[in-house]
């Protein structure tokens, strides 16, 4: 995983699956580095073949931490179809700003 | 009167709805297509009806029995590639010299790739086609040979043994099956199907959509614009698909989770033993599931290849 602070854009990127495996070291990254985090955050789903409840879960709770700064816009960029769905089911596409590139 | 029915083997279009057996044993509205065929034919008159099948024969042949159901006599015919429609007139109409008089054309020699008196919707050519063709079929699957369900409202098809929580919402059109269970909260609709002994938990929307049987839809989930069926979920306007890896969210009813958890084939619901944790030891009884949390183990009965006996 890869975690990049563009001056005004925090990308987090290079994530091949987000899983029980690997979500709490995802959590502990991302959340490590939100105090000095942009006003946008991306999340780059591009690389991510696979996603569980776990990973979900992980989203979600880097989701209720960005929204306890109401400045802080997340955006999930080009999830592949599998995991828009996931996203989809879960009714998760209504909290995250979904963005194709 | 004679009649003969040519199973479509594979379409490459639709590999999900071939996943559980062959495509004419897909359901369709609480009936899978080979039976829908079947009661038709026998409506308008057919009483011998052969059916060519190429791909995994024995489940057609479970499927539809012998017949007598529908007042029929039934033939599977085992083949080894599927057969065009002129090549089955060929080799089994027009060969055939028994006095017996054969159904009037089309209906002598169908190719089951729609549905009866749907011609113009093919069910294999993607999943949009699927759906859409389900859908306009939905006013005509009630005959009167079907008495499990009824039209409850307007557009509203509902199974007599199906229960639907007074907090449930409904919308027209849709068809919920046999022994679905809507939990409150829930919202089936508009241009749902849910087959039989599926269940919609408590929160969860289906809409523009087709439940397969004995399908769990997790709490709060939003199938959408999709196919599910077990674990499968299939958007029908993107074609994607996508295996859900958490079985609170999606799942099979009809196979056990031990058989989840290892991709094993599953059995049908009714073997108690095998719908417990995985964890447990072999012969373990099936009242250890219910076993409140810190409560002491039960002891096991001894097994006879126990070595202490």
């Amino acid at each position: 995983m890869k975690i990049q602070n563009q001056g005004q854009c925090l990308t987090i990127s290079e994530i091949p699956e987000l899983t029980a495996v690997n979500s709490a070291q995802f959590r502990e990254e991302v959340r490590a580095a939100l105090p000095e985090a942009p006003p946008v955050i991306e999340i780059d789903l591009s690389e991510t073949r696979f996603v569980d409840s776990s990973g979900l879960g992980a989203l979600f709770a880097l989701y209720r931490a960005a929204g306890e700064d109401d400045g802080i816009t997340l955006r999930l960029l080009n999830p592949k179809p599998e995991v828009q769905q996931l996203l989809e089911l879960t009714q998760m596409e209504q909290l995250f700003e979904i963005v194709q590139r | 009167m004679k009649a003969l029915l040519i199973c479509p083997s594979i379409r490459p279009a639709v590999p999900q709805l071939a996943e559980e057996g062959p495509l004419v044993t897909a359901p369709i509205l609480g009936e899978c297509l080979v039976c829908h065929w079947i009661e038709h034919l026998a409506a308008r008159g057919a009483r011998e009806i052969r059916i060519v099948a190429s791909d995994r024969v024995d489940v057609v042949r479970a499927a539809v029995g012998s017949g007598s159901r529908w007042g029929v006599r039934l033939e599977v015919v085992s083949v080894s590639f599927e057969p065009t429609v002129a090549e089955a007139v060929a080799t089994y109409r027009l060969r055939d010299e028994t006095p017996v008089q054969w159904l009037p054309a089309p209906l002598d020699v169908v190719l089951m790739s729609h549905l009866p008196g749907c011609p113009d919707l093919p069910l294999f050519e993607s999943y949009a086609g699927w759906f859409a063709a389900l859908l306009a079929w939905m006013p005509q699957a009630i005959t009167p040979v079907r008495i499990r369900v009824s039209e409850l409202l307007p557009g509203v098809w509902v199974g007599r043994r199906a229960r639907l929580s007074p907090q449930a919402q409904i919308v027209a059109p849709c068809w919920i099956g046999d022994q679905v269970f809507v939990e409150p909260g829930a919202t089936v609709g508009p241009n749902a199907i849910v087959e039989d002994r599926a269940v919609v938990e408590r929160a969860a929307r289906v809409a523009q959509s087709w439940v397969g049987p004995d399908t769990l839809v997790g709490q709060m989930t939003s199938v959408s614009h999709s196919l599910a069926w077990g674990s499968s979920l299939t958007n029908w306007q993107t074609d994607s698909s996508l295996r859900v890896p958490d079985p609170f969210l999606l799942c099979s009813l009809a196979r056990p989770l031990s058989a989840l958890a290892t991709g094993r084939p599953g059995s049908r619901p009714g073997s108690p033993a095998r719908v417990t944790d995985t964890s447990l030891p072999p012969g373990a009884p099936f009242g250890w599931i219910a076993a409140p949390a810190g409560a002491a183990a039960p002891k096991l009965p001894r097994q006879a290849n126990d070595p202490s006996l």
